[in-house]
């Protein structure tokens, strides 16, 4: 009975720490005008990924009296050899890149950083074994694999594809998170927490995990870019199949199909998905910046 | 009542090219803390003081010996039985800012172990939140002001009161203080030592304090004991005004020698004596470890080890072939 | 203690010496309006608590505040070099180690691991245009020998085969070797052993009266300044609120701040139960009172008029003390403000 009573206090003290934490991230974004700006193109990366492509019909239309058409008010970014437009071209072709990106990011995160956590607090058997296994793994080149892998498999879905670059990005993670959870282990208040009796999961939940946090949604931050780049690189490559509004594809015939290097004609059709590219990566390194400030009670409220 | 017998550990580093190298860190130390009461370890840096603490809260493992708490000998129990028993001695930490988890507040940090205790006992969630505050306020604290707060928004000797009360969540039998007051301001470690000798008077918890600072000792109790400890061995043992006004070892005579004197409150006592300084080369294999370093060393001192005893018939316990009193502790100054 | 009065040994003046940090919240103080008179050949030792501003004005005296600090006003006259505060450039890198050494704090920790000492000894040389090298080396290795060390083997160690205190000694010979007679000691003996304290201290006065240097000795531990220092600054909230002859200070304080500490450090000797621990906390830079007395928040016999009249800068004989309570004592020799309990003690 008394539970009952109680419960709603306790609710309401942890909505209220959250409610001040996101109180304190405001703060932290207001500080510089550029993180802002860095949340405003995710924001608007995110748009376009969700709604992006239902403002377009599947099949986008072509003008084919007018190829290689220059920018102009129809045609932003001017049209491609087909005679579709570029704008149109790099937004529906968002959704995927998008998200393969969100999946490799939690795919590497939630692997790495666990792995690394459960290596590094338990040390011993299970680190050595789980350490080997992250350095074997590290050694596999990714590029040679992916492109073997791609003569089997075609990668239709943006799930497939981030499962797969997920799965072989986690390794550097894993092996950071493993040694700053070995230093931290050592630190007064995991040691207390351990004296005191208190269970592994919240150790690693609750005193590991939120030390780390700055660290862990950088490195997912980052994951992003680095799985864009590298779909959009393996596209690029010609080493998956042709999809006419995929921002690699998108290069790559702009770049051997248009001959966008020797010719100005192709040029916007280069530069759309570049400019999209660079755009998602600014945006992204602008927010970075915040990390360390959000997560760290002591800079966030200050 | 906890007791230890004959506790020895010996760390081994993983050296460069020549392989391994054995650290001993305790060499059979023999102790016991009765309920409430007060026992403080000196001794110079890497002497073994903090080893011996974590022992004994259970966070790290010794070679041998024997640990008895409240009569139940550990050697009796399997590894996981004995940590119940090893949780009723609580380490309070040297440094108040990492012993606090920075990203938590006070209240969650309060309430992790309070819901365990809450759990273990069949208590309610009120409970909880009641008891948090009672041990704020127990340790001079205002819950009101301190519950919502970040470890970094408290000052020092605040943040190791804290520390006190979260130790004291699990109802221990003992604190171990391990440099407990080092690292807080000086015009506040009256306060943290006071509290501790408060705690022991209302609660009946003992204290271990582990300290370089002979005079801290004092502000424990005086009813204390007073261990001295030099590279893993207990050298001189006895209460606390005993060891400090009448040492007669000469390693204890060389650390209250080496306090700084107040000039103008203080005067300096008659003898001081002065260790020469460790060299390797000049340790004998056998015989007292502090035969190197120690000034009055004989023949004897570098082939016999000293033992443990009241040898010469002094009040205190002493490891040493030649006990003699000698004054090396200032005095108050008279008034001027 | 006696002052050795060598002729070499250049006396310091600190006149009105303020020292900001640009913070959020603007620019702060961390050591202002301080005079400090540093006598030729003599130790002065500086004593406050964390954040007092010890080490911020230890820096001020080489010019060496980094940003966001700044130092505002005030001067820093050393005999035969002038007001540092005005020097920069190269002249000002050839007045560090040449005419000031500065020992750091955590100079335990300060030395290049990468390099032998040696090493760091040549690369200090050469910095500082020394032709003579191999005679800094002889110099260097006589002051190690001096200091009871192996000067030749120190050289050729790494950080990490050296102890503290030993480390603490290379870093005072580093500091002296230049020759410089102004030495700075900012927490000479903090992290090292009773007995390795005792030593370096002992070493400290040695090399001080033998090379006739004027020291500044800055620390938190009042027992190390009681120890070695002739006079004795104590530092609060960035202000200087007493100074004097060590013994006098000890012996009779008469800065609130001062007793309150004296009776708040744990001692070796005297009653337990007269002691205290002051109220309240040391002030942080944002917590620092723009006016009045620094120190009211904690202190028992503070006056309406502490709330906002700076305390005056009294000088009573050999003592400053900036105190209201001070004030009506004008220029006798007695205390008016007997500190409640050291009579007592004494008793
Ligand atoms: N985890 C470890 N691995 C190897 N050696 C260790 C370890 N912990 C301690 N030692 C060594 O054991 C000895 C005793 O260390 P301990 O920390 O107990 O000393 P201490 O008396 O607490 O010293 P201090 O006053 O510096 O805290 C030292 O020589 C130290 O180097
Ligand atoms: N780089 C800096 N930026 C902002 N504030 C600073 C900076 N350095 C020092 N301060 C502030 O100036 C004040 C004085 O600092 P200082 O380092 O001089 O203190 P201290 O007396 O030497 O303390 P400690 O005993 O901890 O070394 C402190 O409040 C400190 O927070
Ligand atoms: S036994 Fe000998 S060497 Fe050891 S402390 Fe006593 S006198 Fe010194
Ligand atoms: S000026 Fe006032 S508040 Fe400050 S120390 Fe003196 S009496 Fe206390
Ligand atoms: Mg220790
Ligand atoms: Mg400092």
């Amino acid at each position: 009975m008394t539970a009952t009573t109680i419960m709603p206090e306790a609710r309401s003290a942890s909505a209220t720490l959250r409610r001040n934490f996101w109180r304190g991230v405001w703060r932290v974004m207001k500080r510089k005008p550029s993180r802002m700006a860095g949340v405003v193109i995710m924001a608007g990366f995110a748009f376009m990924g969700v709604f992006g492509p239902m403002f377009y019909p599947e099949h986008l239309p072509r003008d084919t009296s007018a190829l290689y058409a220059p920018p102009s008010w129809a045609h932003p970014f001017g049209t491609d050899f087909e005679g579709t437009d570029v704008l149109a071209l790099v937004i529906t072709g968002s959704r995927y890149v998008l998200l393969t990106g969100l999946v490799t990011a939690v795919i590497t995160v939630v692997l790495g950083a666990g792995i690394g956590l459960f290596a590094g607090f338990r040390r011993g058997r299970w680190d050595s074994v789980l350490m080997r296994i992250t350095d074997m793994k590290l050694t596999i080149p990714g590029l040679p694999l992916m492109l073997v892998l791609s003569t089997i498999w075609k990668f239709t879905s943006a799930i497939e594809m981030g499962l797969v670059l997920g799965l072989l990005g986690w390794g550097g993670v894993a092996r950071a998170v493993r040694s700053q959870t070995l230093s931290l282990r050592e630190r007064g208040f995991v040691e207390a927490a351990r004296g005191l009796g208190l269970s592994t999961p919240h150790i690693i939940g609750r005193e590991l995990l939120p030390s780390m946090a700055p660290y862990i949604a950088m490195n997912m931050l980052i994951a992003v870019t680095g799985a864009v780049y590298a779909q959009v690189g393996l596209f690029f490559l010609g080493v998956l199949p042709f999809e006419a509004n995929n921002w690699g594809v998108m290069l790559n015939l702009a770049v051997f199909g248009g001959g966008a290097l020797t010719t100005t004609a192709a040029l916007p059709y280069l530069l759309a998905p570049l400019l999209a590219i660079l755009l998602l990566t600014l945006g992204i390194v602008l927010v970075v910046d915040a990390m360390d400030e959000i997560f760290n009670p002591r800079l966030r409220e200050e | 009542m906890i007791t230890g017998k004959g506790i020895t550990k010996t760390f081994r580093q993983r050296g460069g090219m020549l392989g391994a190298r054995e650290v001993p860190a305790l060499r059979g130390v023999d102790f016991s803390i009765e309920k409430g009461g007060a026992v403080s370890f000196i001794g110079e840096s890497g002497c073994g003081k903090t080893t011996l603490g974590r022992i004994l809260a259970g966070l790290e493992s010794y070679d041998s010996g024997e640990i008895v708490i409240d009569g139940v000998p550990m050697s009796s129990l399997r590894p996981k039985q004995r940590q119940p028993h090893f949780r009723r001695v609580q380490l309070i930490h040297q440094d108040p800012y990492s012993a606090l988890n920075p990203a938590r507040t006070i209240h969650q940090t309060l309430d992790a172990p309070l819901t365990l205790r809450a759990k273990q006992t069949g208590r309610s969630r009120s409970w909880i939140d009641e008891r948090a505050e009672e041990l704020l306020g127990l340790v001079g604290l205002d819950p009101g002001y301190v519950l919502p707060r970040y470890p970094h928004q408290l000052s020092g000797g605040m943040r190791q009161r804290v520390v006190i009360a979260r130790a004291l969540t699990v109802d221990p039998d003992m604190l171990v203080a391990d440099e407990a007051t080092s690292m807080i301001d000086v015009s506040l470690r009256l306060g943290i030592l006071g509290l501790l000798k408060d705690l022991r008077d209302r609660l009946g918890v003992s204290v271990l304090f582990i300290t370089h600072d002979v005079a801290t000792a004092r502000y424990i109790g005086l009813d204390g004991e007073l261990y001295v400890i030099y590279r893993g061995q207990v050298v001189e043992r006895g209460p606390v005004e005993t060891v400090i006004s009448d040492p007669v070892h000469p390693y204890t005579q060389s650390l209250l020698s080496a306090i700084p004197v107040l000039h103008g409150l203080e005067v300096p006592g008659a003898e001081r004596v002065v260790p020469t300084e460790a060299i390797d080369a000049a340790q004998p294999d056998a015989g007292c470890l502090f035969a190197a370093r120690c000034p009055f060393r004989t023949e004897r001192c570098t082939s016999e080890l000293p033992v443990l005893g009241h040898d010469g018939g002094t009040l205190q316990e002493h490891a040493c072939f030649h006990p003699q009193r000698r004054s090396v502790v200032a005095t108050p100054a008279v008034a001027s | 203690m006696s002052v050795t009065s060598d002729k070499r040994a250049p006396g310091v003046r600190i006149s009105d010496l303020s020292v900001v940090y640009r913070t959020g919240a603007g620019e702060l103080p961390a050591v202002r309006g301080v005079d400090l008179e540093l006598e030729p050949g003599t130790i002065t030792g500086v004593v406050g608590e964390s954040g007092s501003g010890k080490s911020t004005l230890a820096l001020s005296m080489l010019n060496a505040v980094q940003p966001p600090g700044r130092i505002r006003s005030g001067s820093v006259e050393i005999d035969g070099l002038g007001d540092v505060v005005t020097l920069g450039g190269d002249d000002l890198r050839k007045t560090r180690g040449r005419h000031v050494g500065y020992v750091f704090q955590a100079a335990q920790n300060s030395l290049n691991p990468l390099k032998t000492v040696g090493k760091q000894l040549l690369d200090l040389g050469r910095s500082h245009d020394v032709d003579d090298l191999p005679g800094l080396v002889k110099e260097a290795r006589s002051l190690l020998d001096r200091m009871g060390l192996d000067g030749a083997r120190v050289l050729d160690s790494y950080q990490h085969e050296l102890s503290g205190g030993m480390r603490q000694r290379v870093g005072i010979m580093l500091a002296l070797v230049l020759n410089a007679h102004v030495v700075v000691l900012d927490e000479p003996t903090t992290a090292l052993d009773m007995i390795t304290q005792a030593t370096i201290l002992r070493i400290i006065r040695e090399v001080h009266e033998e090379r006739g240097l004027t020291t500044l000795v800055i620390t938190h531990d009042l027992g190390v300044v009681a120890e070695i220092a002739d006079r004795l600054a104590v530092m609060y909230g960035g202000r200087l609120v007493e100074q004097g002859p060590t013994r006098e200070v000890l012996g009779a304080p008469k800065h609130p701040y001062t007793q309150g500490l004296l009776q708040a450090i744990p001692r070796l000797v005297g009653d337990i139960d007269e002691a205290r621990a002051l109220p309240g906390r040391p002030p942080t830079l944002g917590t620092i009172p723009p006016d009045g007395c620094v120190f009211r928040e904690r202190c028992a016999v503070r006056m309406d008029v502490c709330e906002t009249g700076e305390p005056p800068v009294l000088t009573i004989g050999p003592r400053v003390v900036a105190c209201h309570t001070a004030a009506g004592d004008g220029e006798q020799k007695e205390t008016v403000t007997t500190g409640p309990t050291r009579g007592e003690e004494q008793a």
